[in-house]
């Protein structure tokens, strides 16, 4: 949920309840002062009837008239209440409705008999002004609650531009390119504090991702050059008549080692570079016709192994891959399946617009599918093996918006490559 | 055939050297881009191999001015930058090849020696061994007068053996060779010897001379019996 629709919709609620208890209280005072100024005028009449008794000693009533009707009944016996108000309802004669009226009961002797009198008076009109007074109070309330909900929509819309202009310029940020982040200063210190700070950690990323590509071009050379000078000189050693068969044997292990870190170094620089997305000239490739071109290539490694190539319904799966990348990712996936294929086995090949797929037969996995992936995970300890192969594979689908499954079943092994949704 | 060698490693540069003077090469070593700059502009080379990155220049540099003083000397870069820029860039100003680091001294001769066949008598050339001949250019073979048919991947191996007569290969150099870079199977060794196996069979059944040599441990040597 937004941030915006997220405070008015609290707003909204609260104000609500508030509104709610405000008109309730209201209700509740109004009908109070209007109850109290209808008993006090039924004070005065009572006090006007106790004198009127008592001048005239009698009383004539019509019954006819129900408006400020006072109803006289004598009875035996006094209540123990001197007087009281009540509600009552009273049917209209004329169109049958009932009424509310107020009602006030006092004792009164008259003639010396102890009557029971009543006095009562209509509380129509009052109702009504109640019912007014409610209606206009809900409606000025309502438009009161809608005004300030506009307004403050309004408002935090103004209020948190800021915030929204910095989210979507960090958005179209771009930590490869060398143009840094700008963010224009607001009039609100926690926005300007905000966008100091993300000014400075931009910078510092940018930075940081522009010394660690300089890094990897530096380790590179730096690291290759005296590989090649072992090399060099382990070269010309060999060129001696005299080695003995051990010196040989040491000399042939300082080789390979020295060779296998050359493959490491080239692919840890490899995996660091996708990462970091120093390749940035991607084109459209088709994958498919590539790997098969790579394994049209690989033909007399094919022959040796006696392995058969299936390739099926060829179907142009284009992806969007820098040159370089698109290389090492078929070359790796033929590779993994001519090493982990046995003797007289099978690569298959099959494509469809969105889906890739090499199968190769081989022997059961010993480690966990998902951790084939991994760097340095080897299935088999060989010495030429550094185990970046898939990892490198992985990398570049993750990189790249493309999807990598591996599967095996009955001793055929599947990765496929598809399109990331 | 005259060979400038600049290269800031010194060690690098010496093994380079030893390696082409053994061949028969007169070779010149400068270290630093300056001391390269120097040389271009007194002598003239063959070939030049240049390292790119230089303590105080651009190997890059270096080669758009050679080209501009001598079109005809033939350049080979040899660089730990494996970029593709780089290495197109590099054919894009006119070196001849492209080397990344480590590579081996053989593939280094291999490719300056085709150069060199490219380079000269119009790229028509033979190369001649006791009584067997190699044109180049057809990719025939001939031992005693009589053709040789050999597969591809034969061709270029016999090609690699004679660019570096009597000198120890090592299985690895050959595998690379043959294969490319890429080759990181475990059977490539396996594969070098069945093929170093059909080619020695071809050259001797048509009468020629066994040439190649197993060193135990280290890979084969072309060279007299």
């Amino acid at each position: 949920m937004k941030l915006l629709a997220k405070t008015n919709r609290i707003y909204l609620a609260f104000s609500l309840v508030i509104y709610l208890l405000t008109a309730l209280a209201f209700y509740q005072i109004i009908r109070l002062l209007i109850y109290e100024e209808v008993e006090s005028r039924l004070r005065v009449e009572r006090r006007d009837f106790e004198t009127y008794v008592r001048i005239h000693n009698t009383w004539s009533s019509s019954p006819y008239f129900v408006e400020n009707k006072i109803e006289v009944v004598p009875v035996s016996k006094r209540q123990s209440v001197r007087e009281s108000f009540r509600d009552t309802l009273i049917l209209n004669r004329y169109d049958n409705e009932l009424t509310p009226f107020r009602q006030l009961t006092f004792y009164e002797p008259i003639h010396g008999v102890m009557h029971r009198v009543s006095i009562r008076k209509s509380l129509i009109q009052t109702y009504r002004l109640i019912e007014v007074i409610t209606a206009t109070m809900v409606v000025f309330l309502g438009l009161l609650l809608l005004g300030m909900f506009w307004f403050q929509r309004r408002l935090s819309g103004q209020l948190w531009y800021p915030f929204y202009e910095t989210l979507s310029r960090i958005k179209q940020f771009d930590l490869s390119t060398n143009s840094s982040l700008d963010l224009s200063p607001t009039t609100i210190t926690e926005f300007n504090e905000l966008n100091d700070v993300l000014q400075k950690m931009a910078a510092k990323m940018q930075q940081d991702y522009r010394s660690l590509k300089e890094f990897t071009e530096n380790a590179s050379h730096e690291i290759q050059t005296p590989l090649a000078l072992i090399n060099a000189k382990v070269e010309q050693l060999i060129q001696t008549e005299s080695l003995s068969e051990s010196q040989t044997h040491w000399i042939e292990t300082i080789y390979q080692a020295s060779r296998r870190i050359s493959r490491l170094n080239q692919g840890l620089l490899l995996l660091a570079k996708i990462e970091n997305r120093q390749f940035n000239d991607s084109q459209c490739i088709d994958l498919a016709n590539l790997l098969a071109q790579k394994l049209a290539d690989m033909d007399d490694v094919l022959s040796f192994k006696h392995l058969s190539i299936q390739v099926g319904p060829v179907v142009p799966f284009e992806v969007s891959l820098p040159t370089a990348l698109a290389d090492s990712l078929v070359t790796n996936l033929v590779n993994n399946a001519i090493k982990h294929n046995q003797p007289n086995g099978r690569i298959e090949l099959a494509s469809t617009p969105d889906q890739l797929c090499l199968r190769n037969t081989g022997g059961a996995l010993t480690t966990e599918p998902e951790r084939l992936f991994e760097r340095f995970k080897k299935e088999s300890s060989g010495p030429d093996s550094v185990g970046l192969g898939l990892s490198i594979v992985r990398q570049i689908c993750d990189s790249y918006g493309l999807r990598i499954a591996y599967q095996a079943a009955d001793g055929v092994h599947e990765i496929c490559i598809g399109r990331a949704s | 055939m005259k060979v400038l060698v600049i290269e800031d490693e010194q060690g690098l540069a010496e093994s380079i050297t030893d390696y082409m003077v053994k061949d028969g090469y007169i070779c010149e070593t400068v270290t630093t881009f300056r001391d390269a700059e120097e040389k271009i502009h007194l002598y003239t080379y063959d070939c030049v191999i240049v390292d790119l990155t230089l303590p105080d220049g651009n190997g890059f540099q270096l080669i758009e001015m050679l080209k501009r003083l001598m079109a005809t000397t033939g350049v080979i870069i040899i660089s730990a930058r494996n970029t593709l820029e780089d290495k197109l860039k590099g054919l894009d100003i006119g070196s001849d090849d492209y080397l990344t680091k480590p590579f081996h001294l053989s593939e280094l001769n291999a490719r300056v020696k085709s150069l060199m066949r490219r380079r000269q008598f119009g790229g028509y050339t033979e190369i001649r061994f006791q009584e067997l001949v190699v044109v180049p250019q057809t990719r025939k073979v001939f031992v005693n007068g009589q053709p040789t048919t050999l597969s591809r991947k034969e061709y270029d191996l016999l090609l690699y053996f004679l660019s570096n007569i009597d000198v120890a290969l090592t299985k690895a150099s050959i595998a690379e060779h043959l294969w490319g870079d890429n080759i990181d199977s475990a059977d490539s060794f396996d594969m070098v010897y069945s093929h170093i196996k059909n080619l020695r069979r071809k050259l001797l059944e048509k009468g020629a001379a066994d040439y190649i040599q197993s060193i135990y441990g280290i890979g084969y040597k072309f060279s007299q019996p």
